[in-house]
């Protein structure tokens, strides 16, 4: 094909020399007829002709197929040029890479997490329901089995309703107990989502009645992982306890609602006698709109569906209201912000790096305008050159985008990694939108890096094209690129300063006291069920037998319980009532509520301050409070133990205070304490996180703790086993994220900086050439002329960290609320930052200002 | 024609050219040279718009091209109208006079 093309290309430039070979021949012919000698007749025949090579470059543009041909050797140019100036290249390279990358990786998380709808047919129809309080400001909370059946029957706006609820169950078919999570599932659920097993069948009626078969579907990755993808699996039996599920149906891969880790599927029965209570709330409720449907009209139908209910049965359904949110929306609502400030950011950069690229094209296109005339002479158009310097951008900026791709797939997997919990992350991939989005990127980077350089390298200069004419430009101030140098550098500092703050702040945490021992403590969880709650003195005991048989192992110092982690963030705020005593109205008493075992204290090493140690009693509760507590709502009166219960609760868990204890950053390691009752109860729910206080490393102890649990509970599985310290780390895992992604945006800031501080300078040199030339004639030393330039690119940057000293204490303001032990407004930092800036600015400055005096005065001169 | 306005002649030296070529097939010197000689003196049409437009007709398919050999025996490409190149013919012809009566009707008024 290639020299079919190549020989049609040779073909047509020998006819048109043959053609053109003709008229000249008939012109002389004509001359010589007209009385002319031979000689004569040829020389006018020449003249007349005119610029045979103009005329020939004129027809070839007619030429069919002319402009992919241009277009095809503008490109070969443009990557001979790459190769001839490398070290252009490269910068030019890498930072577009840069910012494409970037821009690409943020693109492409951005298209999965908010763009890109659910991944179900008609995602868009799927609502999270639920139930709320409107007198009361509860969140929302979980609805009722007997409600959801209610709503699904009565409502006219959606095809199913169904829910969900998650518990962790032992299997134990095997050697030892394994934990599996389990989804227990309303009817329906299949439906709502819209996708079917990928083998077996859904659930049959029957198994969604109490008392009627069990059932289970399960995941793939359990499929995999137990029965090796083996279709044989179905049928088989899972067992718990004394309870055994057959395997009806399969999942598909892509399928992990409602949480990724979910091994199976079973029905939870409406018509199970502990289901039919209207206020025990567990479901998790999702519904799926008929077609056509508005989500206005939904929610006022499930309004008013909610108002019969409440006349039917006012407690407690009178006081309760209905919200429909669009799955999609709860799912990925909380994250839009912040993402899109991300992709505001990384365009920014882009923008940013694209105009440092303009100046250092502008330094480059000055250089060569001596081989542009030499173009024109040659008989080019103005079009033909700048789409010739327009085509050596778009090959860099191409050149930039592959390398950013590649960047991209880096920073997608790193995101993915340290941004784990956001929603959608597992559906972010580099697939062919994003590699589109890449090159529109790369197109508008060559408009915006190359528009002007070509505009202006493809003038025509007025005194003639082959000497040099930079009379005009003696003094070029380009003030415009140095305040955008100047931008860039307040950029940075602000930037590194915020890097630097938070680092600071991340240290200052690993030095503060928390109040409780978070060292040699293991923490995991033993299976239970919620079907335990029905006896609440059987998993008291059962629990506490557990803690002391733990206790009595070599190596464990200590055993507890506690429905929280300590120091890892969750609120559990609640306003509290003191029986005894004056009620202050315009006071209301807010603590924090934690359940933990009467061990927990000494298990935790937090200090008992006053008054007496708790037990747990058969009726009520003991209580401890923390030391913010007693100075905050107890003045000195310990003395009577007060009586306490909390409001607003279904459960109303009334309590009496014994004592006092230190105070304890329960919220969090960069959280003040804040005032907090301990209820002291060992069984909070049938699944609480274990504390063992071990005397050694903490996960030595792990496997005598899982075995002494299958001996005292042989059908109870241990899992979740992690030390204390581990946890609190994972807790700052989102402030980690933060830092880092600041620590790269003020990497890219500086290093952008110094890339236009280099360029503008450059092109300022070139520019000045002919000044300098005639300085160092007149008389000045070269070094003089270092110090100048020098001097010039410093002083801007001066300026730049000056304004980004003002910014950066701005923008500590906006981070105050991640800081910790340091202030916003921190000198050490700042100066620390300024200094960096300054010495990559002198760094950056150095290599133009050096070839500024290396100028040859002579060789400059004489172009004039 | 000389080569300033280069736009607005280029359809007038397309019209010419394809007047030319329906007495019968020519090569580009003779089209000048007729062109030249028909109009008086006073069109001298330049190589460097000439062939480019021959060129361009050839491209969109009003003419076509084919060697053959001169009235003095040499190689030379001759170019003749097609059957679009007819139609098109006709239709910048009824333009052109429609044009040209418009701007003398003006000037005569104004």
């Amino acid at each position: 094909m290639r020299s079919q093309w190549f020989r049609r290309k040779g073909e047509f430039e020998q006819e048109m020399n043959e053609e053109m070979r003709f008229h000249f021949e008939q012109q002389v012919a004509a001359n010589i007829a007209s009385g002319m000698t031979p000689e004569e007749a040829r020389r006018r025949a020449a003249l007349q002709f005119g610029a045979v090579d103009s005329v020939k470059e004129s027809c070839r543009e007619e030429r069919r197929g002319f402009w992919l041909e241009t277009v095809w050797s503008n490109i070969r140019y443009g990557l001979r040029m790459m190769r001839r100036d490398p070290g252009f290249t490269l910068v030019v390279v890498l930072t577009l890479a840069l910012g494409i990358g970037a821009n690409s990786a943020v693109f492409s998380a951005i298209d999965a997490i908010l763009l890109r709808p659910l991944p179900f047919p008609n995602g868009d129809q799927l609502m999270r329901i639920s139930q709320y309080n409107p007198k009361v400001k509860s969140p929302q909370s979980f609805v009722a089995p007997v409600r959801l059946e209610n709503w699904n029957r009565m409502n006219s706006t959606f095809q199913a309703i169904s829910g969900y609820y998650l518990e962790d169950v032992s299997e134990t078919s095997g050697a030892l107990p394994e934990k599996l999570t389990q989804a227990l599932v309303a009817p329906r659920f299949l439906q709502v989502w819209g996708v079917a097993p990928a083998l077996g069948r859904d659930f049959a009626p029957e198994e969604e009645h109490f008392g009627g078969p069990d059932a289970a579907i399960i995941s793939d990755r359990f499929w995999r992982q137990r029965f090796h993808g083996d279709p044989n699996a179905l049928g088989k039996k899972l067992r718990f306890g004394k309870w055994s599920y057959s395997i009806v149906g399969i999942m598909p891969a892509s399928f992990d609602f409602p949480a990724r880790d979910v091994d199976f599927w079973s029905v939870s029965a409406p018509d199970a006698p502990f289901a039919q209570s209207r206020d025990s709330t567990w479901f998790t409720v999702i519904g799926r709109l008929k077609r056509g449907v508005t989500l206005a009209q939904a929610r006022a139908n499930l309004a008013t569906v909610q108002t019969q209910l409440g006349k039917q049965y006012p407690k407690p359904d009178a006081d309760l209201a209905v919200d429909v949110q669009p799955l999609k929306e709860t799912t990925v609502g909380g994250v839009r912000g912040s993402l899109w400030i991300l992709f505001g950011s990384v365009s920014l950069l882009l923008l940013i790096a694209c105009t440092n690229i303009v100046a250092l094209l502008l330094a480059r296109a000055s250089q060569r305008e001596h081989e542009i005339s030499v173009r024109f002479s040659l008989g080019a158009s103005r079009a033909a050159i700048m789409g010739q310097l327009l085509t050596e951008v778009f090959v860099l900026a191409v050149t930039g985008a592959v390398l950013g791709l590649l960047i991209a797939g880096a920073a997608s997997k790193v995101f993915r990694t340290l941004a784990a919990n956001l929603p959608r992350v597992e559906e972010i991939h580099l697939d062919a939108r994003i590699v589109l989005y890449s090159l529109a990127c790369s197109v508008a980077a060559t408009l915006v890096c190359g528009l002007i350089p070509a505009v202006r390298g493809a003038r025509r200069s007025i005194f003639g094209s082959l000497a040099h004419s930079s009379v005009a430009q003696v003094s070029a101030r380009n003030p415009i690129q140095w305040l955008l140098v100047g931008v860039q550098v307040a950029l940075a500092v602000t930037l590194l300063a915020g890097a630097g703050l938070l680092f600071r702040s991340f240290q200052a945490l690993g030095h503060v006291s928390p109040g409780f021992d978070t060292t040699h403590v293991l923490t995991f969880h033993v299976s239970g069920s919620w079907g335990e709650t029905a006896d609440m003195k059987g998993l008291t005991q059962r629990i506490d037998r557990t803690l002391d048989s733990l206790r009595n192992l070599p190596g464990v110092e200590g055993t507890a319980t506690a429905a929280v982690l300590p120091g890892v963030p969750g609120e559990n705020q609640g306003e509290i009532k003191i029986e005894e005593g004056q009620a202050d109205p315009n006071r209301k008493i807010v603590a924090e509520n934690r359940y933990v075992s009467p061990s927990y204290f000494a298990a935790m090493q937090i200090p008992l301050l006053a008054g007496e140690a708790c037990r747990e009693r058969p009726d009520g509760y003991d209580v401890l409070v923390n030391r913010s507590f007693a100075n905050t709502y107890l003045g000195d009166s310990l003395a009577g133990g007060h009586h306490v219960e909390v409001l607003g609760q279904t459960f109303t868990p009334k309590g009496e205070i014994r004592g006092i204890v230190g105070d304890a950053r329960e919220l969090g390691l960069n959280r003040e304490p804040s005032p907090t009752l301990y209820w002291c109860v060992s069984a909070p729910d049938p699944d609480p996180y274990y504390l063992v206080r071990t005397h050694g490393a903490p996960m030595l102890l792990a496997d005598t703790i899982r075995e002494e649990v299958h001996r005292i509970e042989p059908a109870r599985s241990v899992f979740d086993i992690t030390p204390l310290e581990e946890h609190l780390d994972d807790a700052f895992s989102e402030n980690r994220l933060r830092m880092v992604l600041l620590g790269f945006f003020a990497a890219t800031a500086v290093s952008l900086a110094c890339v236009g501080l280099y360029g503008t300078l450059s092109y300022s040199v070139t520019v000045r050439r002919r000044e300098v030339g005639l300085r160092l004639a007149l008389g000045a030393m070269r070094g003089q002329i270092v110090r100048h330039f020098l001097l010039q690119g410093l002083g801007v940057s001066l300026l730049g960290c000056i304004a980004g000293c003002g910014l950066a204490v701005a923008f500590a303001q906006v981070l105050s609320g991640m800081l910790y032990g340091v202030s916003a407004t921190d000198a050490a930092t700042l100066s620390g930052v300024v200094l960096i800036v300054l010495a990559v600015a002198t760094v950056a400055c150095l290599a133009p200002a050096i070839r500024a005096a290396r100028v040859e005065p002579m060789q400059v001169l004489r172009n004039e | 024609m000389t080569q300033t306005g280069a736009d607005i002649l280029q359809g007038t030296l397309d019209l010419l050219v394809l007047k030319t070529l329906a007495l019968g097939p020519m090569h580009g010197w003779g089209i000048a040279q007729r062109i030249q000689q028909v109009s008086r003196e006073v069109l001298q049409v330049q190589q460097g718009s000439l062939y480019p437009a021959l060129y361009r007709l050839e491209r969109k398919g009003s003419i076509q091209a084919e060697w053959g050999a001169s009235q003095n025996n040499r190689r030379a490409k001759y170019y003749s109208l097609t059957k679009a190149g007819q139609e098109q013919l006709a239709k910048e012809q009824a333009d052109w006079e429609r044009l040209s009566t418009a701007v003398a009707l003006i000037l005569q008024r104004v």
